[in-house]
């Protein structure tokens, strides 16, 4: 039994806040960043000292959808793991060990940024050329991440070991689920980076493969957005029924969507190549149906949530069709954020779905319509979810209370949050449909008129992105104050238990070797033919350009 | 678990605003992708 009101020993309790600390300062730069975007791009400022507006974009991509998503979600899942299956002395300077890797990597990257010597975007898409230490860089962020990887396994496996035939804590295989598909993810960009473009920006290699290199990424591309996603399917599985005065609904539905998410996650990467020559359209066919089989651990989220919230309300005394939605606590920030999250993924999901069907992928390819896309799932759906489990961790951690005063303005940042990126995220999908083009800095078009079109659209940018850039001071200024300033105290860690109610786990849901297996197996069928197609077919490889964009 | 026993725990738990909700759901994505679908169609 997991004692909820016991925070986790000190020493775990650094390991998780050395995470939260890069985080935080990762999402204050890397916001930055974002609000100087939108005012380029819409034709209000022009940068300083020979800044160049991709070099901004590079900075803001890299460090908020690579550094501060990969250090909290580790951060938060060691804080899981510790939690209910425990951290030994050795699983913690492993720990510590990755952290180091991790954080050595994302300084080499962001110096080569900062210098001007990587605008290749956060996709770093060949044949742009980055110098070498920007993917050494990145690199080393993901060895570091896989010494996290196996350090979670170990702790699960040690765990099973002193309680053979019980069933593992389910947040601990969130975890090790989670895990597992970053690794199996993460072996497609180590490929290209370490196989291809080190050698390539070293100049040991001329040219470089563009197709492969581009079906490499998006073989971790993909999985990656799942990678941020599970963590707040954590949260809200098996963390909110408890802040809700709830319990899980149902234990096997949750694991089963987890095991789910892993064997589709991984073989969708041509869903991003779509309109890519040089893939067989059978096989980019292929994909956007395993690409679809996504949608059912989504809705199964979706389907456990609304019931969870029904459950509790109804057992709290609210009846009518809709009246429970009265039992849930909307001034308790813990629960108001998530939700205010869970409530953008149906816009968000649904934009997915329009991206990931062939003929509508034609209307918003390379469009800000994706940006506004994913601005809502990772930027709100997700971001959201960690500032709710912040308000209860960095505390719980820190050994402080969440006050009220804290309480009120994590609402206030929710709400400005909200709004914020209704404002840029909705004008950029408009934009979009419009034909407005993603990852471009500010232009006239040669006043063609359908550009005109769009300029409106680019102001509302500004205005939402500066709303948002609000919303980070808030939060960044309510971190500090959680970890420095709030009283001393004792803040809950909330992890709910399953319904009485629930039927029993059955075992199979924990067949690991099944599960990996058919994984193994769904992702060598979705890409072993294409791929070697695409090695035999390749066009001559290309050379580099580091100067084409400034 | 017994057949009487899985059923009486169905009449326990009323999950029509769950059902509604859902559907809503379902509707908003397949109304959205078609308005996209007819964007695509008209161009």
């Amino acid at each position: 039994m997991i004692k909820n009101s016991v925070a986790l020993n000190k020493l775990d309790s650094k390991l998780v806040m050395a995470h939260m600390y890069v985080a935080f300062i990762s999402l204050f730069i890397g916001g930055l960043m974002g609000l100087l975007q939108t005012l380029v791009r819409s034709g209000t400022l022009v940068l300083p000292f020979g800044i160049s507006y991709y070099q901004l974009l590079t900075v803001h991509g890299v460090i908020l959808a690579l550094v501060l998503t990969t250090f909290f979600i580790i951060g938060f899942q060691f804080a899981l793991m510790s939690k209910t299956v425990g951290m030994s002395d050795k699983q913690r300077d492993s720990a510590w060990f990755g952290f180091w890797i991790m954080l050595f990597g994302t300084v080499t990257t962001a110096i080569t940024i900062l210098l001007g010597k990587a605008n290749v975007l956060y996709t770093f898409y060949a044949p742009l050329k980055a110098y070498p230490t920007f993917y050494i860089g990145l690199a080393l962020v993901v060895v570091g991440s896989w010494i996290g990887c196996f350090t979670n396994f170990r702790q699960l496996y040690v765990w099973k070991k002193k309680h053979p035939g019980e069933k593992s804590p389910l947040l601990a295989f969130m975890v090790v689920i989670n895990m597992l598909l970053w690794f199996i993810a993460t072996l497609g960009v180590a490929a290209t980076v370490i196989i291809q473009l080190i050698p390539w920006s070293l100049g040991m290699v001329d040219t470089v493969n563009v197709l492969v290199s581009r079906t490499l990424f998006w073989y971790f591309g993909h999985p990656l957005v799942y990678f941020w996603l599970l963590p707040a399917y954590m949260a809200w599985y098996a963390i909110i029924p408890k802040i809700i005065g709830g319990k899980i609904f149902s234990d096997s539905l949750a694991r089963l969507a987890f095991v789910l998410f892993l064997m589709f996650s991984i073989p969708v990467g041509f869903h991003h190549q779509l309109t890519e020559p040089g893939i067989d359209p059978v096989w980019k066919f292929i994909q956007v149906v395993l690409t679809f089989m996504v949608i059912i651990p989504s809705l199964l989220t979706a389907f456990s949530m609304f019931a969870t919230f029904e459950v509790t309300g109804r057992s709290k005394g609210y009846t009518g069709l809709f009246g429970w939605l009265k039992g849930l606590p909307w001034k308790d920030v813990r629960f108001f954020a998530p939700m205010v999250g869970m409530i953008t993924f149906i816009p968000a999901g649904t934009g997915g779905i329009i991206n990931a069907s062939n003929q509508m992928n034609q209307v918003v390819h390379n469009t800000i319509w994706v940006t506004g896309h994913f601005h809502l799932t990772v930027g709100t759906t997700v971001i959201l979810t960690f500032f709710g489990i912040s308000y209860w961790l960095i505390p719980s951690l820190t050994g402080r209370k969440l006050t009220k005063k804290i309480n009120t303005l994590g609402m206030i940042q929710t709400i400005v949050w909200a709004f914020g990126m209704s404002i840029m995220s909705g004008s950029m999908h408009i934009a979009g449909l419009l034909g407005a083009p993603r990852r471009s800095s500010y232009s006239t078009y040669g006043g063609s008129e359908q550009a005109t079109e769009w300029i409106g659209y680019q102001i509302a940018q500004a205005i939402g992105g500066s709303i948002l850039f609000i919303g980070i001071i808030l939060m960044v200024y309510i971190f500090f104050y959680m970890v420095f300033a709030a009283p001393k105290g004792q803040e809950e860690f909330p992890i709910a238990e399953v319904s009485e109610d629930a039927e029993p786990t059955p075992k199979f849901l924990e067949n690991w070797k099944l599960w990996i297996g058919i994984t193994v197996a769904l992702i060598l069928f979705a890409y072993t033919i294409p791929f070697l197609d695409i090695i035999h077919h390749s066009p001559p490889g290309s050379p580099g350009f580091d100067k084409i964009i400034r | 678990m017994s057949k009487n026993s899985s059923k009486k725990k169905q009449e326990e738990h009323d999950l029509k605003g769950t059902l509604i909700s859902v559907l809503g759901i379902g509707a908003f994505i397949v109304i959205s992708w078609f308005i996209v679908f007819a964007l695509f169609v008209a161009r």
